[in-house]
């Protein structure tokens, strides 16, 4: 009677180190999550996708799953979602800050962000020319602030169409 | 005047749902990284409140979560409230340690603008080491709680013991990190009070027109007596007459 329990015992040890291994994989082949909000709206809520293409202030990165974590200022640029299907949706953001956290997540906060053909190019080039106007100014604050706009505006004009 | 407010809360309640997931990638930042707070250092409360009443005790809640607060650092703490209601009461007390006071927000959902504002006014203070934001955490349709966020600054960021989890490639990501960190904090905390304040505001004027139906109630009652004694003394007065003539 005393083996059987131990080799009961024994089986049962042998299930959990195996349950343990499995649960692993799970985590290695685990997509990555991405969640992307805006301070008054939230774009994606944890979905699975299969790439994010960022555009830093380091340069653009691709973001697949298994990333190491980092933490990456955005700058204004074009931000690509390559889904599980092989869709891909772009949003053009204003600046923002993306975050890989350990656990294959992928968190963004954006300030502002629409898919391009929200843009109306007429538009950005008549905020440009505003926006030029002002940075020839003398007052510094205005001259900054109108450096700002040239900035995301011009990022802005190669997206709009 | 409920269903006036009852309105009001869904949309507030949308802006609060919205910025609570906006404000989750920097608490999954933070809990990774685990900054610890610098000791002995002076710490700045922010208080987050509105200009309005008529919605219960939320702000005296929060006043009394801040004066509470005061006490347990010693009074090493100065103050910065949002909202006039807050600033009043706090002043009674505390006028030596308010530095700075904001009015005319929390009418609408807060946006980023305002709260960027907000922030970049608070940075004029000069540098804390500790951030602490008070603010009326939503918890359901009935209830709220004062609650905090802690905002730390760019050193105890960078000396973080979690920070080595993450590979960081620009010099000063820690300023980064906690200038966005304070206007994530406060606009969360603002979208949370926004939608606490609505609700309450909503129970106060539910019980306000329970309160004045039961008003209505009794005076009616009220009057129809003294409509009735009136009647019955003229008709005394009229019988007496006929009575005394015939």
């Amino acid at each position: 009677m005393f083996r059987q329990t131990f080799r009961q015992v024994a089986r049962q040890s042998n299930s959990v180190v195996r349950r343990a291994y499995a649960t692993e994989a799970a985590t290695a082949s685990e997509a990555l999550k991405l969640s992307l909000a805006l301070p008054h709206q939230t774009l994606y809520s944890e979905s699975e996708v299969e790439q994010v293409n960022l555009p830093s202030i380091n340069g653009d990165l691709g973001i697949l799953a298994n990333h190491i974590p980092i933490v990456e200022q955005l700058r204004p640029g074009l931000l690509e979602i390559i889904s599980k299907g092989g869709e891909t949706d772009q949003y053009f953001v204003s600046g923002g800050l993306a975050t890989v956290q350990p656990g294959n997540k992928l968190t963004i906060s954006a300030i502002e962000a629409f898919k391009p053909d929200q843009f109306d190019a007429q538009s950005v080039k008549d905020l440009i020319a505003d926006a030029q106007k002002r940075a020839a100014s003398s007052d510094e604050a205005v001259v900054a602030e109108a450096n700002i706009e040239l900035e995301v505006l011009e990022a802005l004009q190669h997206v709009a169409k | 005047m409920k269903i006036v407010a009852s309105t009001r809360l869904n949309k507030a309640q949308r802006a609060m749902t919205a910025s609570r997931v906006f404000n989750k990638t920097d608490a999954e930042f933070m809990e990774n990284a685990q900054p610890e707070k610098a000791e002995d250092e002076k710490t700045l409360l922010v208080v987050v409140s509105s200009d309005k009443g008529l919605c219960g005790s939320i702000h005296t809640q929060i006043s009394k979560a801040a004066r509470k607060r005061f006490e347990e650092l010693n009074g090493s703490a100065d103050i910065v409230t949002i909202g006039d209601k807050v600033r009043t009461q706090l002043q009674r007390t505390h006028a030596d340690s308010m530095k700075l006071a904001f009015n005319g927000v929390g009418k609408e959902a807060p946006t980023f603008h305002e709260v960027a504002l907000i922030a970049d006014e608070i940075k004029k203070l000069g540098q804390y080491e500790n951030i602490e934001i008070l603010y009326n955490k939503f918890v359901s349709g009935v209830s709220f709680e004062p609650s905090k966020f802690a905002v730390f600054a760019n050193d105890a960021i960078e000396k973080a013991p979690g920070l080595s989890k993450y590979e960081l490639e620009g010099e000063d990501i820690g300023e980064t990190l906690s200038d966005l960190s304070l206007a994530n904090s406060l606009l969360t905390a603002q979208a949370e009070a926004y939608a606490s304040e609505i609700s309450a505001r909503r129970n106060a004027m539910d019980n306000a027109s329970k309160n004045a139906g039961d008003m209505i109630n009794s005076y009616s009652i009220l009057y129809n007596r003294t409509r009735q004694a009136v009647i019955t003394n003229e008709l005394v007065d009229i019988i007496t007459g006929a009575s005394s003539l015939g």
